[in-house]
């Protein structure tokens, strides 16, 4: 951007899949920006990830939402305008690892993030908008321990019909068993499985389903949660990838597994929350709405006085 | 010393009056009668591509919005119409999800133009003209897409029909008239959900149904006002260009005999016409919006989406020059 521009660009914050992020400056309110420039396309024009997410963020106004300022066409780019936060929960938990092994957080943040993060979700559920690629590098932090939903470039916004979504959604390790056995009539529950992935790598500082391949992804998955069957998710095997010789795994015991990689001692509360978020079965996971409502969120809610 | 600021800034204004309409196209289109001609041509070329593709009623719908927006705040040319047309559909495709590759949507473009004879290069250049009208076209409409996001008049139709308990039959009829209501400037003048309540309203009374059940129009997040220019939209079309409508061939026995009188008598009976308010022509005239061409030599083009970041960004600078003071 010129010298003449409204904003001067500062540092690269990072590249996304259509956009490189810049911090800015505004010069007239000396405010902190984050400035997405879009690359335009030369085989497809401006990108609908853009346009997606323009069109969304316009309208989601909310707290743990970062906020869409304003859309700039200079020349041949487009720049979207954001507010500026300070980093993401992915560099943050980096930021704590010390050595080679990864640290979880405390479990007051964790749980302070946590419910920051179903804030933000059950905003955009309630407003029928998927967000569809949750996960630690599009949760933005502030200096005041704000979290806010960012990167709305695959969200989309739901209604009747369900049935038509891609399956080629959300990042591989943070992809609900539904969506990666090719069931395209998902709805909320998508975010949720992701939330359940969050929740469980902030508090070990690792990602809970490190997958690399879709294969392997469902492995990792029914290695921990236990294979799926007919009795326990209905209609399980009529989804169009799955397979009849997955191997037969029993659920694990999900606190057993996480605590030797806690900072303290994970109590069963938690464990509840983690184990309604990854639900196999979409139609079991919790809402975003029951999880802000869940006992482990109890002395939040019970201090605003109309809940 | 102060470094002057080149910016130029627009708030989003996704819905304009007829009369801001009419004020905005004395800048574009200086033969009103010949762009309605091409207009017509140009609906009919964009229905049969989405014929072509099996796309739904909404990608229709976006990509006409699209196309009547782009000549709210750009030179109408009846050479580069085809062009806007398809580059309309191209960004409705990413707006609704309907997704084509623009390759394909270019090889339509050009067959059913009958221009034969499409080598690689024609194609290439076709396509830099399509992302250059795409700017434009983005920038016409503030790149706000609340427009055509999440609510589209079938499906509305279907909704509050069933809401309302309707038949069938009258949303068919509904929906056949959607249809030719796409045409109409109404698109740019009122939200999709009010438009397709007038619409119900329409065909209930050409069903000779009695006692139209909606009083509150509040409960559909609408009002009076908007829903009597929907209406009365609807009837000015038919009554202006019977013998163009598309309801006039659908000679279904299910749907009730359709003529020029028809719709003048519903008008007769719903008189006087009344609808939003509107701006005076002079009020209009002093609306730099409207009246101001665009400047796209203007290096940076600021799209702001709210008027609070406006007044918010305001009131810094004030705050800043008085301190100065």
């Amino acid at each position: 951007m010129s010298s003449s521009s409204q904003f001067k660009q500062l540092e690269k914050l990072g590249n996304g899949t259509y956009a490189t992020v810049y911090k800015g400056l505004n010069k007239t309110t000396g405010v902190y920006v984050a400035l997405k420039e879009v690359k335009l396309d030369s085989e497809e024009g401006t990108p609908s990830t853009a346009i997606r997410e323009i069109s969304l963020m316009k309208e989601l106004k909310h707290d743990n939402i970062v906020r869409l300022y304003d859309v700039i066409h200079t020349e041949n780019k487009l720049t979207l305008v954001f507010e500026y936060m300070d980093k993401d929960l992915k560099k943050y938990m980096d930021s704590r690892t010390t050595g080679n092994s990864p640290q979880g957080l405390e479990l007051s943040l964790v749980k302070y993030f946590q419910w920051q993060l179903f804030e933000g979700i059950s905003f955009c559920h309630e407003n029928k908008i998927l967000h569809r690629d949750l996960k630690p590098q599009n949760l933005l932090i502030n200096n005041k321990g704000q979290l806010k939903l960012g990167d709305f470039g695959l969200a989309r916004a739901f209604g009747i019909p369900v049935n038509t979504f891609s399956s080629e959604v959300v990042t591989l390790w943070y992809r609900a068993p539904d969506v990666l056995m090719g069931s395209r009539s998902y709805s909320t529950s998508i975010d949720m499985w992701s939330c359940g992935c969050i929740l469980a790598e902030m508090l070990t500082g690792k990602p809970l389903f490190p997958g690399t391949n879709d294969e392997e992804q469902l492995k990792l998955i029914f290695d921990m949660m236990g294979t799926p069957t007919e009795s326990t998710w209905p209609t399980v095997t009529t989804l169009p990838k799955y397979n009849s010789n997955f191997s037969i795994q029993v659920p694990k015991d999900l606190k057993k597994l996480l605590q030797p990689f806690t900072k303290e001692q994970l109590d069963d509360i938690v464990i509840d929350l983690l184990n309604g978020l990854l639900q196999l079965n979409p139609s079991m996971r919790l809402s975003a709405k029951q999880a802000l409502h869940h006992p482990w969120f109890s002395e939040y809610y019970q201090q605003q006085p109309h809940q | 010393m102060f470094a002057t600021l080149k910016v130029q800034l627009s708030l989003s204004r996704p819905y304009l009056t007829r009369n801001e309409l009419q004020q905005a196209y004395k800048n574009t289109i200086p033969d009103r009668r010949s762009y309605m001609q091409r207009k017509l041509v140009i609906f009919k070329f964009m229905s049969d591509i989405c014929v072509q593709f099996q796309f739904p009623r909404k990608t229709l719908e976006t990509a006409f919005y699209y196309y009547q927006r782009y000549y709210v705040f750009n030179k109408f040319e009846t050479e580069m119409c085809h062009t806007v047309a398809t580059t309309a559909l191209l960004l409705s495709c990413k707006q609704v999800e309907t997704f084509k590759k623009i390759n394909e949507l270019c090889i339509v473009s050009f067959r059913l133009r009958n221009i034969n004879n499409i080598n690689q290069d024609i194609i290439e250049n076709f396509k830099k003209r399509i992302f250059q009208v795409e700017l434009r076209l983005l920038e016409a409409c503030c790149f706000d897409y609340r427009v055509n996001n999440r609510i589209h008049i079938d499906e509305y139709i279907v909704k509050f029909g069933k809401h309302l308990g309707f038949t069938y039959e009258l949303c068919h009829l509904s929906w056949v008239i959607s249809y030719d209501i796409l045409k109409t400037d109404l698109l740019l003048i009122l939200p999709q959900h009010t438009i397709a309540l007038a619409i119900l309203k329409v065909a209930f009374e050409l069903l000779k149904l009695k006692d139209w059940p909606v009083n509150d129009y509040e409960k559909f997040k609408t009002n009076n006002d908007s829903i009597n220019e929907a209406y009365f939209g609807v009837l000015n079309y038919y009554i202006n260009a019977f013998d163009s409508c598309n309801l006039k061939d659908h000679t279904s026995s299910k749907f009730p005999p359709v003529s020029l009188e028809v719709f003048m008598q519903l008008k007769a009976n719903s008189s006087p016409e009344t609808g939003l308010k509107d701006f005076t022509m002079k009020e209009t005239e002093e609306d730099k919006y409207l009246t101001t061409a665009r400047d796209f030599t203007q290096r940076e083009r600021r799209y702001v989406l709210s008027s609070k970041f406006v007044k918010e960004e305001n009131a810094i600078i004030n705050a800043k020059k008085r301190k100065l003071k």
